[in-house]
């Protein structure tokens, strides 16, 4: 069984933010909630470095291990989703998530939060396939359709690498071992 | 000659500070070769993971047991009263005779509102804690909502509850004797325990629903709000929870003593009045008082 994954190359990303804005049209994610956000070190200084982060469908997932209403769960590909119809919002899943993945609406009534929302590695939801509701609660489900997730399908550098981790781990690795080791080089 | 001469000079000059434009011109190329991933990653993980390290181990380690320890709670404190009622059984007092006003209109009026808003907040906190077995979805979240406006509610009448009764609840040394006899609560007898207008257990009901209840409050405020690092909802999550954990517990048993375990505890509540004789075996120390403030 394929194992999905992603992987964020770090010397290929130029943090134009494209895989979220992809996202968040391409799943008409509401103002607030970011499933992918890419953060950026030493901007403007020799040495930056950007890296786009999002679920990292764990393996073994914390927020799956702390959930009191059992709302998450993982597919056999591992990826992690999230029972909107279940979720009661407590938050956490944000709590026990060393990413910051979940993230939460604050459109409910008296200023509560409302269902947790997180990248769905664009595999839709619980809802049947394809129907209106998967659509409306969880977005595309591009996976369903044989495509790969929008963030690296947009990727302009193909930084952003997503699917099955055997395969794209050896991209990564033919890639580094083309770059050189990494170590710093004399240059004279 | 003299055109070759500064030729010479200037190539001397090179040739002499080349070391120096060496090491300049390492210090400016340096940022732009390729650096140790490690570095890289150590910088990005600082920002993404934080303190989860810490903190969230300890959350992940605590909160999957959370439902265990409620589960224990919810069985065992009913199932030791239960077993108490069986062996030792309820006191019972004659409710004849002489009576003494312990409550007043206003302290009962609190006393349910509080009551109230407090049952709210039990049985709708212990809905959250067993989301699972009740499906969650909108059962739960409107609990969640009712959690918080009586978590409101409750916030407004604990402090004229808490400046009420705080004078009487002050811990006095014959508590400790209350609390190495049980309470008198082992044995059949009705034999003067030592108490003032409160009992030690009561006294310890009182700071845990007041001063705990505060700290409650805030957590819980916070936990509402999740405007906070991370790292100290964390620490509010776990501090909401055991906190919860002890209060349900002395809630049982406050629920036990009033409705069980003596007979009758509870018209007090309602009618404002115990029996003469409940309160010069319950609260002797109380009652001593009383009857040298008449004579």
């Amino acid at each position: 069984m394929a194992r999905m994954k992603f992987i964020c190359d770090t010397e290929r990303c130029v943090a134009c933010h494209g895989c979220v804005v992809a996202c968040k049209e391409g799943h008409h994610i509401p103002v607030g909630i970011n499933r992918r956000r890419v953060i950026i070190i030493n901007e403007g200084k020799p040495g930056e470095r950007s890296i786009s982060i999002s679920c990292m469908h764990c393996s073994d997932p914390p927020c799956m291990a702390v959930c009191p209403a059992g709302a998450i769960y993982q597919r056999d590909d591992g990826i992690v989703l999230v029972n909107k119809d279940i979720c009661i919002g407590c938050g956490y899943c944000l709590m026990a998530c060393p990413f910051g993945a979940p993230q939460f609406p604050k459109n409910s009534s008296f200023g509560a939060r409302g269902v947790m929302d997180k990248c769905t590695f664009c595999a839709g939801g619980p809802a049947p396939t394809f129907s209106e509701k998967e659509k409306r609660l969880y977005g595309q489900n591009r996976i369903a359709e044989g495509k790969v997730p929008l963030c690296a399908g947009m990727c302009a550098t193909k930084a952003l690498l997503a699917g099955d981790a055997d395969v794209i781990s050896k991209i990564y690795a033919e890639r580094v071992a083309r770059r050189g080791n990494g170590l710093k080089e004399k240059i004279f | 000659m003299r055109g070759s001469l500064l030729g010479k000079g200037l190539l001397v000059f090179f040739l002499l500070s080349l070391g120096v434009h060496y090491v300049w011109a390492q210090d400016i190329l340096r940022g732009f070769g390729p650096e140790s991933f490690t570095d890289y990653f150590r910088q990005f993980s600082e920002i993404i993971v934080g303190d989860w390290s810490n903190s969230g181990r300890q959350f992940l380690a605590l909160v999957p047991k959370l439902k265990l320890y409620f589960l224990v709670v919810l069985v065992g404190v009913p199932g030791l009263f239960f077993l108490h009622y069986l062996i030792i059984g309820p006191k019972r007092f004659s409710h004849q005779g002489e009576k003494i006003l312990y409550y007043g209109p206003l302290a009962r009026l609190i006393h349910w509102v509080a009551a109230l808003f407090f049952t709210l907040l039990v049985v709708t906190g212990l809905t959250i804690i067993f989301a699972k077995t009740f499906g969650g979805g909108s059962l739960v979240r409107i609990s969640r909502k009712i959690h918080l406006l009586s978590a409101f509610g409750f916030g407004a009448v604990v402090v004229p509850m808490f400046l009420m009764w705080l004078r009487d609840m002050l811990p006095a040394p014959y508590d400790l004797k209350w609390f190495l006899m049980f309470g008198g609560y082992l044995s059949r007898k009705k034999q003067p325990i030592p108490a003032g207008k409160f009992n030690a257990g009561q006294k310890m009901w009182f700071w845990l629903a007041s001063v705990g209840g505060g700290v409650m409050l805030y957590t819980g405020f916070y936990l509402y709000l999740f405007e906070a690092p991370l790292k100290d909802l964390r620490l509010f999550v776990l501090i909401h929870n055991f906190l919860g954990l002890a209060i349900v517990a002395l809630f049982f048993t406050h629920l036990y003593m009033s409705l069980f375990a003596v007979k009758g505890a509870i018209q007090s509540m309602l009618s404002g009045y115990k029996s003469a004789e409940e309160v010069s075996v319950l609260h002797s120390k109380y009652y001593e008082k009383l009857k040298q403030g008449r004579s």
